[in-house]
């Protein structure tokens, strides 16, 4: 993210905006906003202070640092210095401080870093927000719970390269199995059933007593039509897929960089 | 666009307690030294104006250095916090940061040491003249020209601490080197040179040669005014550029 606005130098490649290379834009924070790390702020500098020298240096009025105070909830400690800020306040801070330009692309490394679960619900929703009124929001996360509720396309990355670029869900089907979970007083029936069409059929738990399995490779409608078939009752029909994280995982096990050795 | 880079270094300086403090200190020591000095002095009707202005001239210098060391800690203050990152993605040129901070460097050092050095004089006059002394300009020669150097000593002494801060880029070790410099370093190599059977090293200090022209007339063995000030502003330019070509070949 530092090499996409000029801050270190790529190796090789380029980012453009709109066409053009960062530090070709006139007044860039008025196209891109950038929060990198929420520690990039002088502690005893007040809050308003550091957004009036973006604001200035940008060339964005003044005017706009109470605007965007109000929009990340800091305006009642705006004139406080920055050592006074928890984690999460410094990463509102540093998100005023990329939305300073009104900007149409946004970039944000680990946004939600320090958040209580009241700041990643607000950010969650401020990303969301953003997004919905047409700008490009591209976050860096380790944070895949929290990815997957608030991104719509993933780029996933291991080892510097680039391993898969696609939409959340499609992610999540294409690098996990989706599984079916059957509850009924006639499990063994529907074992039965569905092994004779090809598919893969756990019981779980107790094979004597238990009343629930677990199906793969069949969809879920399938599994309900067998059932229908012969007048099985059900408790429970439920598509079971896996997490972003497991998916993640599966993808990225070959490129995990550091791994315990257990 | 480079009118705005200026406003928001400016900003930058002042919203900063201690570099507030530095100011407050580089003004307030000349002024009290120099009051002082005209209380207490046993026999003010032989203070003449030369010897108050030497006296000022040579209390600014110690709050030159504290001056540079307040050009040293707002450049690396913004290494060591990263706010250079988010400087540098509001404004991509780093050329223009730079010389914005020598800028913002150059006219406040200038006009805190031009401030400190008249109200030195009218307060410590005006308590001497209290006393009887005839203290006054027309007793100073080359009062112009010693202002001058001062001046340009304090503008060069603000481009110095920006440079090496360009390429240190660490607090401490900016104003320890600042500090040293002048102090130490200058002296050490002038002495190795001197055993090593060179003459006149001290002359060619580059420090030593600025300092000599603003403390007195460039009599003697000092290079003089204007070359004293001149010879150290060509090594702060140096430093400013070679600090540049780092800056823009380094990582922010």
């Amino acid at each position: 993210m530092r090499c996409m606005i000029g801050l270190d130098r790529a190796d090789a490649g380029q980012v453009t905006f709109d066409g053009s290379p960062y530090h070709d834009l006139s007044q860039p924070i008025t196209h891109v906003g950038v929060l990198l790390d929420a520690g990039y702020v002088h502690p005893a500098r007040r809050a308003v202070d550091h957004l009036r020298t973006v604001a200035v240096a940008g060339g964005v009025a003044r005017s706009r640092v109470d605007d965007v105070l109000e929009m990340v909830g800091l305006v009642s400690v705006g004139r406080s210095r920055v050592r006074r800020y928890s984690l999460g306040m410094r990463q509102r801070l540093g998100l005023a401080a990329a939305l300073l330009g009104d900007p149409a692309v946004v970039i944000l490394d680990e946004p939600a870093n320090g958040l209580d679960p009241e700041g990643i619900r607000w950010i969650r929703d401020m990303l969301r927000h953003l997004a919905s009124h047409g700008r490009t929001v591209l976050v860096s996360s380790h944070q895949l719970g929290e990815i997957s509720l608030m991104a719509d396309d993933l780029v996933v990355i291991g080892r510097g390269r680039l391993i898969d670029e696609c939409p959340v869900g499609e992610f999540i089907r294409r690098h996990t199995t989706t599984r079916v979970r059957v509850r009924s007083p006639h499990i063994g029936e529907i074992v039965r059933q569905v092994r004779a069409r090809g598919a893969d059929a756990d019981i779980v738990g107790d094979l004597a007593f238990s009343d629930a399995a677990v199906i793969t490779g069949l969809a879920i409608v399938d599994v309900g039509e067998i059932a229908a078939e012969f007048g099985a009752v059900l408790h429970e029909l439920t598509e079971v897929t896996d997490s972003l994280e497991d998916a993640f995982l599966s993808v990225t096990g070959e490129a995990a960089e550091f791994r315990s050795g257990s | 666009m480079t009118g705005a880079v200026l406003a928001a270094e400016w900003i930058k300086v002042h919203t900063i307690r201690v570099h507030r403090v530095l100011v407050g200190v580089a003004f307030a020591f000349p002024v009290l030294v120099a009051v002082l000095v005209a209380v207490f002095t046993p026999e003010p009707r032989v203070v003449f104006g030369n010897e108050v202005i030497d006296l000022i001239s040579g209390t600014s210098v110690v709050s030159l250095l504290l001056l540079a060391c307040l050009w040293a800690i707002n450049l690396t203050a913004e290494y060591a916090h990263g706010t250079i990152r988010v400087t540098y993605a509001a404004v991509p040129s780093r050329w223009r940061v730079v010389a914005a901070k020598a800028a913002i460097g150059s006219l406040v050092t200038a006009a805190v040491v031009a401030v400190t050095f008249w109200v030195a004089w009218w307060v410590s006059t005006a308590v001497l003249s209290s006393r009887g002394s005839s203290a006054s300009l027309d007793q100073v020669r080359d009062i112009w020209a010693t202002f001058a150097a001062l001046i340009a000593l304090s503008v060069v002494v603000s481009w110095f601490a920006l440079g090496l801060g360009l390429i240190i880029r660490n607090s401490p070790a900016t104003v320890v080197v600042t500090l040293l410099w002048p102090l130490l370093i200058e002296n050490l190599v002038s002495l190795a040179f001197t055993l090593a059977g060179v003459d006149e090293a001290q002359r060619w200090m580059p420090y030593q040669a600025a300092i000599t022209a603003v403390v007195d007339d460039g009599g003697g063995d000092s290079l003089g005014r204007p070359w004293g000030p001149l010879y150290f502003a060509a090594l702060a330019a140096v430093l400013v550029g070679v600090g540049m070509v780092l800056e823009n070949r380094r990582d922010a």
